[in-house]
Formats: structure tokens, C-alpha cells, sequence
């Protein structure tokens, strides 16, 4: 049974992850976002989001993460995301995510893609 | 101040005029250089403010956006010294508490400016018109999104389609088929019952708790379920009865739901609840439960195909139990038919199912005796067949051990009491041969008399010395013996041979039976049988064989 959304952060030297586990709604969707918003303010240029605990986003939720890599672009940072399901990353290629954030399988890939 | 003020975002009709009128080109040129570099809202909202301030000369300036409250203009941003208050309402528009400032309606707020200063009209003309085309490009992309996302709808739609072909294990697809629903109907929370009895039982929730089971006959949820059913659903903006929802899916206000059914049956019921928004939840539209309404058909079909593909699994898994059981049963019969000077010996049996309820066995035993075992199960198939390898079994155990006469019989009795179900026995009849002299002593519980055909045609039926055994307790059972000569026949069979029917359901009988092997006495035990088995596959028509039969032949040749 999927409760909210639970977010944890991991601080590396050149980028944060923050894993969801969940569902990415509205709710989800601002947790994420507070959550960016308060690394960008602590000078995080290069966030990942870890979506392996993730199996569901609605387009409210992927409105909010539109405006978090808006947010990116903005400051000249970079936005990637990792561990789609494979529904979640049509999903983003539709909606035009990958445009703006890179999409790698897993973590060790996006710190490889983020450190060129 | 009107009471649209708030939410007013037109910018004056005369707005081109009076910008090329006021010639502050400077400001416009920043104005449109930020506006190229496609900037998210509140990032725009803030740069072309601070440029408004710096082109307006302005000392003191405030902009009030609405925020989450539709009824409050929360200060966005600020220059100067001045104390802007942190939220604007309605009255504080209207009233005189705003004395010292002179609101300006822009597109997307208020701007506050002080009420002693000139207005910088000309600037606050260009803001308003940058403002406005921010607001049309953030129209644009919402249009844009909107459409994309029509593009993940269809995805998801197709999807669902397919994994109708693919997903075949029940939970995985009924996650799946929810799990859709909820996401593309951006539902904050949903859930998928399965109907067990009087009750649909929950399967799968998202987004919280729900209900663990809702009584089938609820007539809240009957009328729910219409309202999905209906071709052209209507429009549902009041929230649900409170009382409906929060039975269904904890802390929801707004339902929506459909029926699963396969083959016009009831099999479970999905539920979603309250349709987000980017600042809370509503109703869900009528195009929502048109959606949910093909998700449901989806889901329907889906578990049907899954169903069937479990069901099929379980056939396949049962035939690959009875082929087994079959092949062990073919291992409790005799391999080969031992070789006994001076007889003609043959055994057969042919079950009517995979597995069948007959047995026999022909062994020869200490002192130059030969066993001659033939046994009926009642019924047919797999249980017949276990009670068939208890008696294997017993028997094994039991014939070295103790001497063949009533009390061989009166203790297998007992054993078979103790562990066969209640209706189940088992007919069986024994002979020991005494090969050199053929002297027979023959034990028979229950079953068909076995034919003794003598050399000068006469037929002599061996009668039952007893009950079947495994039916009664304190059951006794007699010995008879018989002495075989040079020529004569002996036949044990069961009643699967004898009780074949024609279509018009006359059995064989034991007189047929009698006359065949006379007429082929001389025939090797093996020919007598395939003229039999001729004969009952003519007698019968060819119909499919109603029970097993089993066949042990032994004539005396010398």
C-alpha cells in the first residue's frame, strides 16, 4: 500500500541526491521541490533525483519538477534524474524532461554523466 | 477598488500607443531580453520588477501576487525602505489602511508604489505589457503540457492495452491497471476491490488506507457506480457523501468509481479519489470517468486473461500429476508376466482415465506357487488410484509374512478399515497356485466370480468367499480350492470388461465373456485378449470406456 511520499537526502562532493519513495503528486511534488529549493539555497549547483522507490507521477507532479529544473536552468545548474520505471521514463521523454535533464539508469551512470 | 481587482490581469487597451509614446526604450529593451531568455515565472516576475525600479527611478515599490489564498495578495518582492504590509486583502484595497501607497492592477498582481510619488505611468505600462506576454508564453506552455500529457494518456491507454497480452500474474496486473488509473486521472488516492461473497475485498491501495471491505449490497456505492456506468457521465462538482467517501478511501471528499465485470458478473470494483489540482483537489470531470470507465473494461478483460491463463497453468500442472500418477501406477503392474512351465499366462489392464482403480498382480512365490492377485477400487481417477497403491503396498508387506486364507484377508480388511474413506472399498480376489499339481486355493472378497472353463466346455464361476474389504468391520472370509486340469481356462477379470455397455446401455455380461474364451480357449492368452478387446470395441460402438479393465488369463497346457 503506498503512503505519501518519503524523501531522504545524500549529500555528495560535486552533486545531492534525493531518493523518493512513493507517489510523485501535488504533495510529493512540493516536498521534492522544498527540498531542491533548500539545496539551491545552500549553493547545490547539481541535484539527482534517485526515483527507484518511485512507481507512480501524475502530471501535477511532473509540473513541479518541470519548475525544479526551471529552477536549475535559471541558476546555470544541472538537473538529472536516475532508476525510472520504464512507464516513468516514456513519461518523461514525452513530457519533454530529458530535454532539460539527463536520464540515466542508475546512480553510478548519472555521477558519471553529471562529473563530464 | 471592484472586487475583481484581484484577480484582474488586462493590461490597458491603449498599451501599444502609449509605449512607443513614452519612449523609455532602455526599459523595454531589458524587458524583452528577459522575456527571450524564457525564465521560469517567479525568477521573470522578480529580474523584470528590479528592472522596472531601476527604469522607473523608483525609491520604494512593492509586487503582490496571488498565492495559495484566492482571497490575499501575498508581497512577491520589494525595493526600498518603505514597510509594505505582507499580504493585500480586499478590504485593505478598498479601505483607507492603505493610505501612504496607490495600488496599480498589473497582470498577475498588484504593484504598490507610494501614494506622495509620481506615478511612473509610461514604466508601469511596460511592465504590465511584459507581464502580460509572460502570462501568455505561461499560457502557451500550460497548453503545450496539456497536450503532452494527452500524449501519456494514450501512452498509458495503449499500454494497459498491452499488458493485457502480457501481464498474465493477477496481483501484478491489478497494481498496474490501479496504478494507472490513479496517475493519469490525477487522482491524490485510489483503490481496487475484489468482489468475495457479500463483500468486495481490498486488493491494492495508493495514496493511504481504504476500506478493507465494503458490503456488496452498499447502495452508496451502487449509486456511485452508476454514476461511472453511465454512457455520458455527468459532471459531479459537489464532494461525495462524506460518509460514502471516507467508507471507501480514508480522508477523501471527491470519488470516482467503475464496476470490473467479466461476462456480465461482478468480479471487483476501482476507485479513485479526489482529482488534484496544483493547490488542492476537486471533482473528477466527466471525461475522468469515462477514462476510469475504459480502465475498467481494460482491467476486465485483463483479468479474464489472466484468469484463464491460471486456470489453463492448473490444467497443465494437474495433467502433469496424473501423467506422473500414471506412470507410477504403471509401476505397481506387473512388468513382465513370469514364465510358468506348462501354463499360458497373460495380464492386461487398460484404465479408463489416466489413472485408474483396477489393479493386478502375478508373482510367482516360495515352494513353486504362483500369485494371482486382481483387484477393483470403487470409483475411478486419482482417488481410486491412491487406494490402488495402499493395497500394492499392503499386499507387498503382507504376502511373505503370513500364509494366503480368510485371516490374510480378515487383516488386509482391517488395514484398508483403518485408512480408506468412508465409501471407498476395494473387491479383490486372490489365487495360489500350486504350479505342479494345480491345485488352486482361491479367495475372493467381493469381486466378480472368476471363470473356471473346463476342457469339456464347461464354465464354473468361482463365487465370493466375503464382503469387499475396507466396507465392513469383523468381516470373515472362506477359502475355496479347486484343482485345474490339463486344458482348462482360469479368468479373472473385472466388471469393467464385463459391464461395457452398447448404446443402448446392454452389457456384455459374463455369459459373453464365457463364450468368447471358449471359442478361443486354444488361442495364446495375448490373442484371446486383442479378440476381446475386438469384440468390446464392436459391442460398445466404439464408445469411450466407462471403467477400467483389467484381464489375468492362465490355462494349464500340460
Amino acid at each position: 500500500m503506498t503512503e505519501s511520499l518519503k524523501l531522504s537526502v545524500d549529500r555528495r562532493d560535486n552533486f545531492a541526491v534525493i531518493y523518493t519513495e512513493g507517489y510523485i503528486n501535488n504533495q510529493g511534488g512540493e516536498e521534492i521541490a522544498e527540498i531542491a529549493y533548500g539545496l539551491i539555497d545552500e549553493g547545490q549547483k547539481v541535484l539527482l533525483l534517485n526515483l527507484a522507490g518511485t512507481k507512480i507521477v501524475n502530471s501535477i507532479g511532473i509540473s513541479i519538477l518541470i519548475e525544479i529544473i526551471e529552477r536549475m536552468i535559471a541558476i546555470k545548474g544541472k538537473l538529472a534524474f536516475c532508476s525510472l520505471t520504464p512507464t516513468i521514463e516514456k513519461t518523461f521523454h514525452i513530457m519533454g524532461l530529458a530535454q532539460y535533464a539527463g536520464i540515466y539508469p542508475d546512480e553510478d551512470a548519472a555521477a558519471a554523466g553529471l562529473a563530464e | 477598488m471592484p472586487a475583481s481587482t484581484l484577480t484582474r490581469t488586462q493590461p490597458p487597451r491603449d498599451l501599444p500607443n502609449r509605449v512607443v509614446a513614452v519612449g523609455n526604450g532602455a526599459l523595454w529593451r531589458e524587458l524583452v531580453a528577459l522575456l527571450e531568455e524564457d525564465a521560469p515565472d517567479t525568477a521573470f516576475l522578480r529580474r523584470a520588477f528590479a528592472l522596472f525600479c531601476r527604469g522607473a527611478h523608483a525609491t520604494e515599490a512593492a509586487f503582490y501576487r496571488q498565492e495559495k489564498d484566492p482571497n490575499t495578495l501575498h508581497r512577491f518582492c520589494s525595493h526600498g525602505s518603505g514597510e509594505f504590509p505582507e499580504d493585500l486583502s480586499e478590504e485593505s484595497l478598498t479601505g483607507e489602511t492603505l493610505t501612504a501607497y496607490r495600488p496599480v492592477p498589473l497582470p498577475q498582481g498588484v504593484l504598490l508604489l507610494p501614494a506622495t510619488a509620481h506615478e511612473p505611468e509610461a514604466e508601469c505600462a511596460l511592465l504590465a505589457a511584459a507581464l502580460q506576454l509572460q502570462e501568455l508564453r505561461a499560457r502557451v506552455k500550460r497548453q503545450s503540457f496539456r497536450a503532452k500529457y494527452r500524449g501519456v494518456e494514450l501512452e498509458a491507454l495503449y499500454d494497459v492495452g498491452l499488458a493485457i497480452t502480457r501481464t498474465l500474474e493477477l496481483t501484478q496486473l491489478t497494481d498496474e491497471i490501479l496504478s494507472r488509473a490513479v496517475s493519469l486521472l490525477d487522482a491524490r488516492r485510489g483503490a481496487l476491490y475484489q468482489l468475495q461473497g457479500e463483500n468486495y475485498q481490498l486488493r491494492q491501495a495508493i495514496g493511504g488506507s481504504a476500506a478493507p471491505r465494503v458490503t456488496a449490497q452498499n447502495e452508496d456505492v451502487a449509486a456511485l457506480l452508476r454514476t461511472g456506468r453511465s454512457p455520458q457521465p455527468v459532471e459531479a462538482p459537489e464532494p461525495t457523501d462524506p460518509d460514502l467517501a471516507s467508507t471507501l478511501l480514508a480522508s477523501a471528499r471527491f470519488l470516482a468509481a467503475v464496476p470490473i465485470e467479466l461476462d456480465d458478473q461482478p468480479w471487483g470494483l476501482l476507485v479513485v479519489g479526489d482529482k488534484e489540482h496544483r493547490h488542492g483537489v476537486g471533482p473528477f470531470s466527466a471525461a475522468d470517468h469515462r477514462t476510469l470507465g475504459l480502465f475498467g473494461h481494460h482491467a476486465a478483460i485483463a483479468i479474464a486473461n489472466a484468469q484463464l491463463h491460471q486456470q489453463a497453468l492448473e490444467k497443465e500442472r494437474l495433467e502433469r500429476d496424473m501423467e506422473l500418477a500414471a506412470e507410477i501406477q504403471r509401476q505397481l503392474l506387473p512388468e513382465v508376466i513370469p514364465d510358468v512351465p506348462e501354463y499360458a499366462l497373460g495380464g492386461w489392464n487398460r484404465p479408463a482415465r489416466q489413472v485408474g482403480g483396477d489393479y493386478y498382480d502375478i508373482r510367482p512365490l516360495e515352494d513353486d506357487r504362483l500369485l494371482l492377485v486382481l483387484g477393483d477400487v470403487t470409483g475411478k481417477g486419482m482417488p481410486a488410484a491412491l487406494l490402488v497403491s495402499t493395497l500394492h503396498s499392503a499386499l507387498r508387506l503382507m504376502v511373505p509374512r503370513l500364509a494366503l486364507g480368510p485371516e490374510f484377508l480378515r487383516r488386509l480388511n482391517e488395514h484398508l478399515l483403518e485408512i480408506s474413506p468412508v465409501n471407498k472399498f476395494i473387491t479383490l480376489v486372490l489365487v495360489d497356485l500350486d504350479i505342479a499339481r494345480g491345485r488352486l486355493r482361491y479367495l475372493n472378497a467381493g469381486h466378480n466370480p472368476a471363470l473356471l472353463l473346463r476342457r469339456d466346455g464347461a464354465v464354473e464361476a468361482l463365487p465370493a468367499g466375503g464382503p469387499p474389504l475396507g466396507l465392513l468391520p469383523d468381516s470373515s472370509y472362506r477359502t475355496a480350492e479347486y484343482a485345474m486340469g490339463v486344458g482348462d481356462l482360469l479368468c479373472l477379470y473385472s466388471d469393467g470388461l464385463t459391464e461395457a455397455t452398447t448404446p443402448d446401455d446392454e452389457e456384455f455380461g459374463t455369459e459373453r465373456l464365457a463364450q468368447l474364451l471358449d471359442a478361443h480357449r486354444q488361442d495364446t492368452p495375448a490373442a484371446i485378449r486383442a479378440t476381446l478387446e475386438t469384440t468390446l470395441h464392436r459391442f460398445t460402438a466404439g464408445q469411450p470406456q466407462g471403467d477400467d479393465q483389467t484381464l489375468i488369463l492362465l490355462r494349464r497346457d500340460r
